[in-house]
């Protein structure tokens, strides 16, 4: 932008452009401008603070952020992982409830199939039907086997491990110890609870490269 | 600041001027019209897009106890093209150490339980960009793999089913191939099971980390229905338990033992359908073909002497003959040239119609069945169901083969009053002694109790019941079926405590050449006769032995028993209802 100097402007000056130029064109000029230099100053500062303000505003939702992503995968993960140790846990309850596995649990403890039961008419207090003693030689037959697939879930996940190592035992607070912090190693329950999932991953850096595509 | 510029600024601020102009242009050209789509080659090439598999429904007993679920589960999947040697840092020597891809084969093979040369082969595989690894892997092991961190080697979720207790109702339950369900229940409701997968989709950065700010869209899965059997795990357990060691001890080549329910609100309701072998659902194909499908439909055979029931029902229905109509009992007779002999020879005998039918008499059920035309007795086969197949919502029909009277031989017309000439399925001869125990009303066989949503909103599957015969007639055939346990061919199916009614049956079987070359055995009972709870049918077909040598009865009295004592059902003191078999004072004449 080009400033032309006032008296350039002024219809008077011009008529005596001639007679005295430079005593018209002094004065004005030099007050005037000052006063919008500094007023133009204040206002490029305040600009620029904002602007810094916006930018530093900006930058630190965007860290935040980027660094909850991070957290929502890592809770995700450990989300997915207990999911995973309860499904195990879960599976494990219940080929140990299937009948088969019921029934080969009760003849390792000395079980035997039932005698006839005795009953009783409440109503009339007599005894309808006698007990008979059980035979010890009475062992279920096992022609149906146990299922197959419950072999390597059983290896899964052992229970009695973390519940061990609780504070308290398998009841109280160490129960709760336990599901908070799984013991490393078993089930990739390890990488739960904050722990980085290798060290060798981080390439220098303090936050593990999240897959979310898994 | 001079007034003009020059001219030399001019030309200066006009190059660049369109050059900005050229510059502008460009950037539209790219960016706002984008005729080669790279904008949208961008996106889409950060885009992902990962399908959110629906939960399939579980499969579960009438008491809900787990028969089929899902677990999750990983197939380990490789890009050839990304595979290969790679370095990983080494915490011991603080520096990177080179791993080969063989080394990565090997390190997958140990981990996966595989062979090292075939892992390697998927790993290098030429002229694709995806070979499977291994299928199904538990999670545990795909965390393992994935912390190898190997190039390459990706892993993709899946869901597999599981089947906690393995063979019992293995036949019924059916089975998943990789290709989807293949048998039984997993197939027929396999609709309702399923579901409607969901979609996930999101922007990924070069370093394959998803971008915080960019799209994200979540399609929720639609989970499958559950569907709730009527079979009682524990019950089918036994009865395979027990159809085991029977079809076991006569070395024959199937059995089958089947429970119905006939408890107030549950009539017809199958608790337990037992094959002598049945398939384990995870792994079919250990199991012979036979086996993998329930044989209480896949099966039609003649039902033999349990047939008479038809013959002695219609002739009381139609009032041709009471429980104690007389009748002068031949061991042999012959009709239009075709002579009929009964089991064992004997004198002739003067019995009531209870007694031909506790004895089993052939030629004097011919005596009752000859009072009817041959036309009302075909009627009433077909009203109680053979010669039609039999649907219980399983996607197996039971067949039964009966041919209509103007195409019988000269000896059907004999042969089909006591329960030869023409087949039935396990479930058709159940059908016809649940509606004999039942006041004469027929409520059609039926093994889906169920079906729950996800929020547990259940749709119940109902049948409509049907009147066959009358109230009387089937009064009469219960007491008539006690004889049968107290004086008649099955003894030893009485329970102490209970008052138990049933018949006993021994059909030829056909061969694979024609003729007839083995036996069918079968035995059908109710109890209590007071007021019936349970049917439980066992069947044993082709025992090793002579006629004669089979008794199922011990069988019939565990299993019910068994259902008995599981559904509290209290013995009671009840007088037998059974009519006498002889005329006269003496009722124990030789067999």
């Amino acid at each position: 932008m080009s400033v032309l100097p006032l008296a350039a402007s002024r219809p008077a000056a011009r008529l005596s452009q001639s007679a005295s130029a430079q005593k018209a064109a002094d004065t004005p000029a030099l007050r005037a401008l000052p006063k919008v230099r500094r007023r133009q100053r204040g206002l490029m500062v305040g600009v620029l603070t904002l602007l810094i303000a916006a930018l530093a505003a900006v930058l630190a939702t965007n860290i935040y952020v980027a660094n909850a992503q991070y957290e929502v995968v890592q809770l995700t993960n450990e989300h997915r992982d207990l999911a995973h140790q309860n499904q195990a846990l879960a599976q494990q309850v219940q080929f140990l409830e299937s009948p088969q596995a019921l029934s080969n649990s009760a003849v390792t403890i000395g079980m035997v199939m039932p005698a006839t039961a005795g009953t009783f008419d409440l109503s009339t207090g007599e005894i309808v039907s006698s007990a008979e003693r059980a035979s010890s030689s009475e062992v279920p037959s096992s022609f149906v086997s146990t299922p197959t697939a419950a072999q390597p879930d059983l290896a899964a996940v052992e229970v009695a491990d973390p519940a061990a190592s609780a504070v308290s035992g398998l009841l109280g607070t160490g129960a709760l110890h336990t599901l908070r912090q799984p013991t490393a190693g078993d089930n990739g329950a390890g990488t739960a609870a904050g722990v980085p999932r290798s060290e060798t991953g981080l390439h220098g850096g303090t936050i593990p490269a999240p897959d979310l595509t898994n | 600041m001079a007034r003009t510029l020059s001219l030399r600024m001019r030309i200066g601020l006009a190059i660049v001027l369109a050059l900005l102009v050229v510059l502008g242009g460009r950037l539209f050209h790219i960016q706002g019209l984008d005729p080669a789509g790279h904008a949208h080659q961008a996106v889409s090439n950060r885009l992902h897009t990962v399908e959110l598999p629906a939960a399939r429904g579980d499969i579960l007993d009438t008491q809900g106890r787990l028969l089929a679920g899902s677990a999750d589960r990983y197939d380990i999947v490789a890009d050839p093209r990304l595979a290969g040697d790679y370095t990983v840092p080494d915490p011991d020597l603080g520096m990177q150490r080179p791993v080969t891809v063989e080394q990565t084969a090997e390190e997958l093979a140990a981990l996966l339980d595989a062979e090292p040369a075939d892992v390697l082969d998927r790993l290098t595989a030429e002229d694709t960009h995806y070979s499977t690894i291994a299928r199904n892997v538990t999670p545990e092991v795909h965390q393992r793999v994935m912390e190898l961190r190997a190039p390459g080697v990706y892993s993709e979720p899946v869901s597999e089913r599981t089947y906690p207790s393995g063979p019992v109702a293995g036949s019924i339950i059916g089975f998943v191939g990789s290709d989807g369900p293949l048998e039984g229940l997993e197939s027929q409701a396999d609709d309702a099971l399923s579901g409607a997968p969901g979609e996930r989709i999101y922007e990924v950065g070069a370093d394959g980390v998803r971008i915080p700010t960019a799209t994200y869209e979540e399609i929720p899965a639609e989970d499958g229905q559950d569907v709730r059997l009527t079979i009682d795990q524990d019950i089918q357990w036994f009865a395979q338990e027990a159809i085991a060691e029977k079809t076991n001890e006569y070395n024959a080549q199937w059995g089958n033992a089947t429970v119905v329910d006939l408890r107030e609100g549950r009539e017809g309701e199958i608790l337990a359908m037992a094959d002598s072998e049945t398939v384990d659902p995870s792994d079919p194909a250990a199991t012979d073909e036979l086996f993998r499908r329930p044989l209480a439909l896949t099966q039609d055979f003649e039902p033999g002497s349990g047939g008479k029931s038809v013959t002695f029902a219609a002739a009381l229905e139609e009032g041709v003959v009471g429980p104690e109509t007389e009748f002068r009992v031949p061991y042999r007779m012959t009709v239009n040239g075709e002579t009929i002999r009964n089991a064992r020879s004997h004198a002739d005998y003067d019995m009531t119609t209870a007694g031909i039918y506790a004895r089993s008499y052939n030629t004097g059920t011919l005596m009752i069945g000859d009072r009817m035309e041959e036309q009302t007795r075909y009627d009433y086969l077909r009203k109680v169901g053979y010669g039609e197949p039999i649907d219980i919502g399983l996607g197996v029909e039971g067949q039964s083969i009966l041919r209509p009277p103007e195409e019988w031989d000269r000896r059907q017309p004999l042969t089909t009053q006591f329960g030869q000439g023409y087949t039935g399925s396990v479930l058709h001869n159940v059908q016809l002694y649940q509606m004999l125990a039942q006041d004469g009303v027929k409520h059609p066989l039926r093994i889906v109790d169920a079906h729950l949503d996800p929020d547990g909103q259940e749709h119940p599957v109902t049948t409509d019941p049907e009147r066959i015969f009358s109230s009387d007639t089937s009064q009469e055939m219960l007491k008539l079926m006690e004889g049968v346990v107290e004086y008649g061919s099955a003894m030893g199916a009485k329970i102490e405590g209970y008052r138990v009614g049933g018949k006993s049956g021994t059909a030829e079987a056909a061969g694979a050449a024609g003729g007839f070359d083995g036996y069918t055995v079968n035995f059908i009972g109710v109890a209590p006769l007071d007021d019936p709870q349970f049917v439980v049918s066992i069947t044993v077909h082709r025992p090793v032995g002579e006629f004669g040598d089979w008794d199922l009865t011990n069988t019939f009295r565990d299993i019910m028993t068994h259902a008995l004592t599981s559904y509290d059902v209290a013995p009671s003191e009840a007088e037998s209802g059974a009519y006498d078999g002889f005329v006269g004072q003496r009722q124990d004449y030789p067999w």
